[in-house]
């Protein structure tokens, strides 16, 4: 048996570190499945409301008419040039990763990224002309989410995790290299015989 | 008096959603000039020429390239390596190539910190590459029909925002295929590769029966001649 010091201390060390993560670990993927469920309804009604009506009732009047005056307009607007509005529907608990981001491939790009010990999480990417949109992890849990509406195309992006990027996701379609960097790619519709 | 204040400010609603939408003006070519002014651009002249025929055609993405000239103010480097960069970018506009590409790899050259000259090599090879797929796909009898003309001339001459976004994804697949380290010579892989991208891409960017046209005129013995064009 072995009984080098620095050999015993780097035993103990990893043994301990493999002791804390075990727990973390354990039912990953379940956690990011219910984690993509439960997270599609993002704000309730209740909630919205709270933050929508103010305390007066003059100004609650107000800021009803105002909405329904806005929402008017855009369905006015909306019936003249001739294109559905893009509707983001709500997401029911996933059966599996696959079927969620199948369900999210229609009209958005979801993004999910465990990163159990970062701080802050954003994607970059040809969306948003590679400028970091923060991705949140709201419970603590270390798994990293954001949606992105886009139109149908093909994406270019890359995670910056804690400022370091990072562009492989295994969620991507494919891969792409770029300044000697990877950076990862999405498509989103397509495969029709649409356009 | 309350109905008062909801007729108020309903009209009020009505309004500011007209303002939203109309709210998006219109890019002029006196916003770029500030930018220019402070790079500050030598070949000014040139460079707002170009923009001033771009901004007449439909699909040009001018606000991106006013963010670009934009980002460039912001980045600390010589001027003459950002009057480089833009005037790669105008090249492309005088050729009447598609810049949505270019644009792209110049934002996520310059989020990656690369350097003013790389990126400027990088966005030369990509343009370089458009054209020489542009003269391909002209040979291949594959033209960008010209405004009003009537779609009767056949199923060759694509209308201007088709055929812009056929060469776009055309030459964004071997520009990709060859900075991930693809061979020039392979032409059979380039021609997957674009295969691959255009079936992707059929029926929600690009147009079934184009992508299908392209396909059957263009074979991996023209991609190649295209790339070791490009390349020299």
């Amino acid at each position: 048996m072995n009984t080098d010091p620095l050999e015993m201390l780097l035993r103990d060390t990893l043994r301990e570190d493999a002791a804390s993560a075990s727990g973390r670990l354990n039912g990953l993927e379940q956690r990011i499945v219910a984690e993509l469920g439960d997270r599609a309804p993002r704000l309730g009604w209740v909630e919205a409301l709270r933050q929508l009506v103010a305390p007066t009732r003059a100004a609650r009047l107000g800021q009803v008419a105002v909405v329904a005056a806005t929402a008017a307009a855009f369905l006015i607007v909306g019936a003249i040039v001739g294109k559905d509005l893009p509707l983001v529907g709500g997401h029911p608990k996933a059966e599996s990763r696959e079927t969620m981001l199948r369900s999210a491939a229609e009209n958005e790009l979801l993004f999910v990224l465990p990163a159990l010990n970062a701080e802050n999480v954003s994607v970059v990417g040809s969306f948003n002309d590679w400028e970091p949109s923060p991705l949140s992890d709201e419970d603590g849990d270390g798994i990293w989410t954001a949606r992105v509406s886009v139109p149908p195309g093909r994406y270019e992006y890359a995670f910056v995790i804690d400022g370091r990027w990072w562009g492989q996701d295994p969620l991507a379609d494919e891969y792409v290299r770029s300044f000697g960097e990877y950076s990862s790619v999405r498509y989103v519709g397509g495969g029709g015989d649409g356009v | 008096m309350t109905r008062r204040l909801l007729v108020l400010l309903g009209t009020l609603g009505v309004m500011l959603a007209s303002a939203g939408v109309a709210g998006q003006a219109e890019i002029e070519l006196t916003d770029f000039q500030g930018a220019l002014s402070a790079i500050p651009v030598a070949a000014e002249a040139r460079v707002l020429a170009a923009l001033d025929r771009a901004l007449r055609q439909e699909g040009f993405p001018a606000s991106d390239v006013q963010r670009l000239f934009e980002r460039l103010l912001t980045v600390p480097a010589a001027a003459a390596d950002k009057e480089a960069v833009i005037l790669t970018l105008v090249a492309g506009l005088e050729e009447g190539i598609p810049v949505d590409g270019l644009l792209n790899k110049a934002f996520e050259g310059l989020a990656r910190g690369v350097s003013l000259r790389s990126l400027d090599q990088l966005l030369r090879q990509r343009l370089r590459i458009l054209i020489e797929v542009r003269d391909l796909l002209y040979a291949k009898g594959i033209f960008r029909a010209s405004a009003g003309a009537s779609t009767s001339l056949g199923t060759s001459a694509l209308p201007a925002a088709r055929f812009d976004a056929m060469l776009s994804q055309l030459g964004d697949a071997v520009g990709d295929y060859l900075e991930s380290g693809g061979s020039p010579h392979d032409g059979h892989r380039i021609y997957q590769n674009v295969e691959a991208r255009l079936t992707m891409l059929r029926g929600s960017v690009l147009a079934p029966a184009d992508v299908d046209l392209v396909l059957q005129r263009i074979t991996p013995e023209d991609l190649t001649r295209v790339v070791l064009a490009a390349l020299n």
